[in-house]
Order: structure tokens, then sequence, then C-alpha cells
């Protein structure tokens, strides 16, 4: 156990004593609680299932409206509508991930704050971070990644690119990373509410900081666009969740793209450890239902 | 502010024995006042006033393995605050304090696997699960040795009765069933402290009784050293010999529950029942009488003057009984709470 | 809130009771202000993030002109489709009803309803009532950021629209304040026989997402059949009442709408939220049949 690397980074505080055995096997208990009350109240899961794809189909029906004008999103931009959907299909996998894995538990956190149960997680020899972010798991988020695996498919089989084996083998590595900044943001957030208490508005924050994400980045073009979209790479790096494993499935891959790549496991690596730093100082800071 | 807890100075130093340590522990919080009015809800968007609440105002103390110990006080007193600091929920604004040797909080998981925190009407069970699987979880996340923990948790769940009920969920227990499992949970890492925030809040006189019992046997046999937070006195007063009262913030009192009655009353109660009803004026000269219904005197006699004064009473005629009692607890406690700023009335400065 | 005046044999003046009722009124009103107010973070936060999804759509339409050598897309051109959406806020101001359905659905489960059976308040009314006190309330402050935004985004607009048109803005809008209200206060009595609403309401909601042109302008339907020889799809879309709870007042004022079709258009308007007032009217009284008759 590199116990002496561990200590000398401030970030990792917290995780000496670290294995992930036995974390996994937490988190394991958590999942398996989730998924025997979801299969309990089975008629409101499959609903949850339904609502979920009804809104994914809204989306996709619209996009097909949008190809009947025009043949490609963005001038030369190569996202033709295979490419495109193949960009939609990795947004729901990445989304669906995050949606399942780590959202509700950030949901359940604001009720937490208010009734004190926040306290009995701070007490526990265990990350407070890891607990907070992973007790609850919604299974039902995982019909629309389902999906999009579905929808990948479909359209890498009509594109007429086809990905390299690097490409495979770097996509799933790539969707881990988007996964990782998305989690970041969740982490934000949860600090954010652990300092604010209740407050609605940062919940929407989230939905609207993911539209952000909903189209590649080739759209924030021009006066405005340019620099929001340098924004959303280099300060909060939404825009490469879900573009950078996109182009590299969907589009050959030039010079720029390797830059690219790097770009997204550098600010993977560095939205964990930023977010973590920000979730212990509200730790720290955190007030506590009065009693 | 009077600590008198004779066994070692307040804040003094760390013995072999000092499990907790307190030294100058504050803590303030700033709260936004909440505007009234239309004019000042808007004024509210661009500006707010707000005021700084001391929870608690710098508090110090030791306490030693083994002792049990009651923190007695009214709502909003700082007891609930002053556990959080010492389970190291939250930070505090001044001051120091050490629990088994470590700083709360910093957290540290030696730390946290070595006490156990239980708060009353608050749920610290994973709420959807029954409870025998929380314990399961407490068992991963303590790391705890399985045959230990097996032996552990069966002894604790029949000392409280409650084997048929770790199978149901817990949110269809009652309250004092939930309580029952809470302690269990906490006791299945075998915690050397234990931290109760008023356990026997909102719980039935059964209920209250089986905790109380539960409490005294497993402190007694594990030596544990406990620290409870209530406003009820009968908690105290079946449950430990050393009762710190605290109130807005500060800790009045840190002594033995008998010492209270020596050091915050003046007076002893005592009850005539006479042949008949007492002229006016007639009793004035022994003490102050408070209650006269009919033959019935109650009066209350300063206590450095009782000795001389019942043997006056007692010849003069027609007293057909006599009753001397202390002031009861509830009513010096009550006392306590409301003054914030008592001093303990030594004999010798009574009033004569 | 009811409002009682009280009334004596001489009886109060009209004016009187008006003016109890206009001071209820204000109250009501400051309340609900300070309510908003209190949240403050939360509030102006919140009504500046609502533009940002449209920030979007607008990158994406701007992305999608670039790439083809149209100048415009079902009559709609670049700068069109920024005044459109802009547009479709106003009226999604006026015709969304957020936690409307939710609400009546949940008194009616745990029972808070049965304060209205009893008293001789009319429910609807009251809803109603509250519903514009609540918009008119919210709006008052947050039109300053609406007219930023709309001033920062004047050049897209097109010159402004003749009187008629106007006239004919205003009259959508309001119509669709009552429609959303009235559709949405109709799914939220199905309560009576159903338990969960919500799933109802979510269809409703998907449906409108796609129909009303919150997503995009309905004439960009145009030409996609169905399967019945003759109809196209937007031939069926304009006769569903869901277009002008988005879509129509917007429209009207960029002028898409003309003439003998505009009259039609607010003629189907109008008779759809009578049509849904009529039908609230309906499930109110069955619905409260059916649950004194049950005991609630």
């Amino acid at each position: 156990m590199p116990n002496r690397l561990v200590a000398r980074h401030p970030a990792l505080l917290g995780l000496r004593g670290l294995t992930m055995g036995r974390y996994l096997s937490i988190f394991g208990t958590f999942a398996r609680a989730c998924l025997v009350r979801d299969m309990t109240f089975r008629a409101n899961f499959l609903l949850e299932c339904v609502t979920s794809l009804g809104w994914m189909s809204m989306n996709l029906a619209f996009y097909l409206l949008v190809f009947q004008f025009t043949p490609e999103i963005g001038k030369g931009t190569g996202w033709s509508r295979e490419p495109f959907f193949a960009f939609v299909a990795t947004g729901l996998i990445i989304n669906s991930i995050v949606q399942a894995l780590f959202m509700p538990s950030a949901e359940e956190l604001t009720e937490m704050v208010r009734t004190g149960g926040l306290d009995a997680v701070l007490v526990r020899p265990l990350d407070a971070q890891f607990l907070l972010s992973m007790h609850r798991v919604d299974f039902s988020s995982f019909a629309n990644g389902l999906v999009g695996c579905g929808l990948l498919a479909w359209a890498l089989a009509r594109m007429d690119h086809t990905p390299p084996l690097v490409a495979w083998l770097l996509y799933p590595l790539l969707i881990l990373c988007g996964v990782a900044i998305l989690y970041s943001l969740v982490i934000m957030l949860a600090a954010a509410t652990i300092l604010m208490g209740r407050n609605q508005s940062l919940y929407d924050f989230w939905f609207y900081l993911t539209n952000f994400s909903r189209y590649p980045a080739e759209i924030y073009a021009g006066p405005f666009g340019g620099p929001l979209r340098a924004l959303c790479t280099f300060v909060i790096p939404i825009l490469l969740v879900v573009n950078v494993p996109a182009r590299v499935i969907a589009q050959p891959l030039a010079g720029g793209a390797w830059g690219m790549i790097a770009a997204a496991i550098v600010a993977a690596v560095a939205s964990l450890v930023v977010s973590r730093l920000v979730f212990q100082a509200a730790l720290s800071k955190y007030r506590s239902a009065s009693s | 502010m009077h600590n008198t807890n004779g066994h070692k100075p307040p804040g003094g130093r760390i013995g072999d024995d000092t499990v907790i340590w307190v030294e100058g522990l504050a803590k303030e919080y700033r709260v936004y006042d909440k505007p009234e009015g239309l004019g000042a809800s808007l004024r509210g968007l661009f500006r707010r006033t707000s005021r700084l609440v001391e929870a608690l105002k710098g508090v110090s103390l030791t306490v030693n393995r083994g002792e049990f110990v009651a923190l007695l006080g009214p709502n909003g007193a700082g007891k609930t605050t002053f556990l959080k600091l010492l389970s190291g929920i939250i930070t505090p604004s001044r001051g120091t304090a050490r629990v088994l040797g470590h700083v709360p909080w910093e957290r540290a998981d030696d730390f946290r696997r070595r006490f156990a925190l239980v708060m009353g009407q608050r749920n610290q069970l994973w709420w959807d699960l029954p409870a025998a699987e929380s314990f399961r979880l407490h068992k991963e996340i303590y790391r705890l040795d399985a045959a230990r923990y097996e032996r552990v948790r069966d002894e604790l769940v029949d000392l409280l009765g409650v084997r048929k009920l770790i199978l149901q969920p817990v949110r269809e227990l009652s309250l004092g069933e939930r309580m029952k499992l809470e302690l269990v949970a906490a006791l299945l890492h075998e915690p050397e402290v234990l931290f109760l925030d008023e356990p026997t809040i909102g719980l039935d006189v059964v209920a209250q009784h089986t905790i109380h019992e539960f409490l005294r046997h497993v402190q007694a046999e594990r030596r544990t050293t406990v620290m409870l937070t209530t406003h009820y006195m009968k908690d105290v007063a079946a449950l430990c010999e050393r009762v710190m009262v605290i109130t807005h913030g500060d800790i009045l009192y840190d002594g033995s529950l008998a010492e209270i009655v020596d050091r915050f009353t003046t007076h002893k109660i005592v009850t005539l029942d006479l042949d008949e009803p007492p002229a006016p004026g007639a009793l004035e000269r022994y003490g102050f009488p408070c209650e006269i219904r009919g033959p019935q005197v109650v009066m209350r006699i300063d206590r450095s003057r009782i000795a001389d004064v019942l043997p006056e009473i007692l010849r003069g005629a027609g007293v057909r009984d006599v009753s001397v009692e202390d002031v009861p607890l509830e009513e010096i406690v009550a006392g306590l709470f409301r003054s914030g700023d008592a001093r303990p009335a030594e004999p010798a400065e009574a009033p004569a | 809130m009811t409002t009682a005046a009280p009334t004596t044999a001489a009886g109060p003046g009209p004016l009187a009771e008006l003016a109890t009722r206009l001071r209820i009124w204000w109250t009501m009103l400051a309340i609900c202000l300070e309510e908003r107010l209190a949240y403050r973070g939360d509030f102006i936060l919140g009504t500046a993030m609502r533009f940002l999804p449209i920030v979007t759509q607008v990158f994406l339409w701007t992305a999608v002109f670039a790439a083809t050598s149209r100048a415009d897309i079902a009559g709609y051109s670049k700068t069109d489709i920024v005044a459109y959406y802009l547009l479709t806020m106003v009226t999604r101001a006026f015709s969304s009803m957020p936690g409307l359905a939710g609400g009546i659905s949940r008194s009616i489960r745990d029972g808070s309803i049965k304060k209205y059976l009893v008293q001789p308040v009319d429910y609807v009314s009251f809803l109603l009532a509250a519903r514009i006190a609540h918009k008119l309330v919210y709006y008052a402050v947050a039109i300053l950021p609406f007219a930023a935004v709309f001033w920062i985004c004047r050049s897209y607009f097109p010159p402004l629209p003749d009187a008629t048109a106007i006239a004919a803005f205003v009259a959508s809008l309001l119509l669709s304040f009552l429609l959303g209200f009235f559709m949405e206060a109709t799914l939220g009595m199905l309560g009576f026989w159903v338990l969960e609403v919500s799933s109802i309401v979510f269809a409703y909601m998907l449906v409108q997402y796609l129909l009303s042109g919150h997503m995009f302008p309905i004439d960009m339907l145009a030409g996609i059949p169905t399967g019945i020889a003759g109809i196209d799809v937007a031939d069926v879309v304009r006769w569903l009442p869901f277009e002008y709870t988005a879509y129509f007042p917007a429209a009207v004022w960029l002028g898409k709408v003309q003439g003998a079709e505009l009259g039609r258009a607010l003629a189907i308007e109008a008779a759809w939220v009578v049509v849904m007032a009529v039908a609230c009217r309906i499930v109110w009284w069955r619905g409260t049949r059916r649950y004194s008759a049950y005991g609630g």
C-alpha cells in the first residue's frame, strides 16, 4: 500500500487504507438493496423506464426532422446523420451511467442535509464522498444506455467510416473519462448543497449545464460561440464529455484528435481531484441542522 | 461559570485515564435574518442583516474512562452542538478537544472506528434495508471480525429483545423499536466511547426503562465511557452520578446530582399539618409560607435555621404533623435553565 | 382563502366590497412575492437560467443553416428562428402551469380537497385566481431579465407587426393561459378516478413537448404524410390544442399566420378553451360526486 505517496497528496486525504475490495463489497450491498426495492415496486420501475425512453424518443424524432433540412450539423464538421446519431448514442450511454449510479444519491443529499442524515455519514469510518455519491442506484436509468448501445450499433453499421481497432480500444476509456467529468460535477453540486442547504436551482443548473453537451461542440462558433466553447472545454470541461469518445468512434482520427484525447484524460483526472478538494472543504464547513 | 468536578481542574492535563478532554471549545454561527414584509423582502435581494449566535461559549472539561456523564439542559442550550463537536461532525470556532487521543474534527478513520453516536429521533440505519442488512453493512464498514461480530450482535439483540424485528424494513417499525435497533447497531463495533443525543425523546415509559437498563448494563460490563444529552431529569437520575448542567452555551454546574441540592438551594420545604388554619402573620418569623390550604401550610425555611426553627414550631401547640424535604430537583434545574447565570449560594453567603 | 364581505341588512356598497377584495388580493400578491424573494439566490439564478436551453437551440439551428444552402427552413430564416424561440418563451410564461395537475391530485389523495367541498368556494375559480396571482407576481419581477434578453436580441426580430397582429397576439396569449390552465386542471382532477395521475400527466407533457412548438416551429412538420391519403401530420396538429401553448402566438407575432387563417386559428383556440373549461367543470362535478359517495 503506497501510504507515503497517499499521505503527501492532500486531495487523497481520507483514502488511506482504501481497499478496492472493501468498497466494492459495500457498494454491492447498496446496489443489491436498490435492485430488490425496484423489483418489489415493479410497475413503478417499468414506468420510470418508459418515462426516460419516452423523452429520448421525442428527441430522436426531432433530430430526424432536422436532418430533413440539412445534410450535416455545421459546415464541414463531419456530423452527418449517422455520425450524429453515434454522437447521440454516446451521450445516452454516458448520461445513463451517471443518472443510474450517482444522481440518485446526489438528489437525496438535500434531504439528508435537512434531516441530519449527513451527520450519520460523517461518523462512519468510511470516506464520506464515497458514501454520499454511491449509496443509491437507479436501475431504470440504464434503459436509456441500452437503447444508446443499440443506436450506436445501428449508426456504425450504416456509416461509411469504419472505426479502426485503436478507436474501439479508446472508446470505453473515453466513456469513463466522460463519466468521471460528470461525476466531478455531481460532487461539486453535492458540495454546494452541503454548504447552502436547499437550493432547487442547483439541480436545474445541472440540467442546463448538461444541456450544453447534448450537441457536437462545433455548433458553438462565432463571436459568442467561440468563447463559450472554450469555456466549456477548458474551464468546465463539459464539452469533452461526449464529444471526444463520439468523435473517436464516428469520425476518422485526424491529427488533432490525439490532442483532444489527451485533453479528455487530463480533464477527467483534474476534475476528480478538484471536485474532491471542494467536497472536503465543504465538509469542513458543514453546519449541521440545528437540534 | 462554576466547574467543580472535583476530579481534575477543568481543562487540566491529560492523564492516562482521560478519554475526553476539552479546552475552551466554542462555536458560533452567523444567522441571516428573514425579512418581514414586502419592502424588507425587496431590500433583502441586495443586502441582508445577520447576527452572531453563540451556540457554545468556551467549554472546558475532562471525562475519564468508564464514566457515565449526563449533559442536562433545555433546548438550544448547546448540548447537541457540543456532541457534534466531539463526534467531529462540525468544526469549532475556537478551542480544542481530544477524544481518545484524536482531534475529533479531523475525522480520522481510526477515531471513527472507536466511538459511536446515537441521535434520538434521527435515523441512522439505512431506511430501506431491514435492520439485519444494516448490521451487516455496519460490519463491513467497521471491518469487524465475522465471528466476533455475530457474537456481539446476538448478545445485543437478545438483551434488547428485538430478534424478531431485525428482518423487517426499518421504516415499518415504531419509534421505540427503531431506537433499540439503533442502539444495537451503535454497539456492534464495541466502541470505547458512546455519545447519545436525547436517546429517549418521544419514547413511552416502558421503552425508556428498557433502554436505561440496557445502557447501565452495557456500560458497567464493558467500561464504556458514555456521554448523554437530555432535558429529562429522569434519564439523569436513572443513569448517572455526574451531571453537567448547560444553558446558553455555558456549563453552569459539573458535579454529582446530590450536590446540586446543596449548591443551589438555600432552603428546605417544610409541610405542616395544623389543627386549625394559622393566624395571619403567625408563621412569618419562622420562614416564608408559600401555600396555605386551610390547616395545611407549605413553607420555605432557610436551611441554616432549620435546626433552630423546627423545634420552636413543634413546641408551639397545634402541630399535628411535619415533613421536611429538599426542593425538588426538577425545580432547581428548571431554575438553572431559566437563569443562565446562576450563582450557587454557599451557605455562608446566604442572606440571613 | 375565502373572501366573505359582511352583509348586513343595509349591506355595504359594491364599492366597499370591491375595496375589500382588492385589499385581500393585494395581500395575497405581496405574500406570494415575499415567498419568491425569500429564496433570493434561487430566484435570480433560476430566472436567468431559463434562457439557457434557447442558447443551445439557437446554436444548433445556426449550425444547421451553415451546412445547407437554403435561405430559410419552412419559412424561418436564421434570425427568425431566434425570435421564434424567444417568443415561445413568452407564450410558455403564460401557458405553463407547473405543479397544477400534481397539486390537485395530491390534495385529492391526502384529503385536503375536502375543505373545498365543504366551503362555499368554487375550487376551480379559486385555483384560477391563485394562478393569476402567482403569474402576475412572478413575472412582475421576472420581466426585467426578459426585457433585457429581448433588448439584447432585438436585431433578430422582424419589424413590429401591424395592429391586428398585435391584438391577435395578445388575445392568443390570454387564451393560451386559459387553455393551459384548464387542460392541466382537468388532468389533475382525473385523480378522483385514478390513483397516480403522474403517468397521465407525463404522457401529456411528452405530447406537448413534441407538438406544442416548444422544440421546433410546427411549420416544419409540413409535408410529412400520415398513413391516410391527403392528410398530413401538420393538418392533424393544427386541429389539436397543443400548438397553442407555445407555437401559435409566436407565429402570429412573426407574421406566419395571416388573414382568414389567423381568424380561423384563433377561433379554434377559443373553441378549445371552451371545450376544456366545460370538460373541467364536468370532471369536477362528477369527480366530487364520486368522492362524496365513496366517503373520500
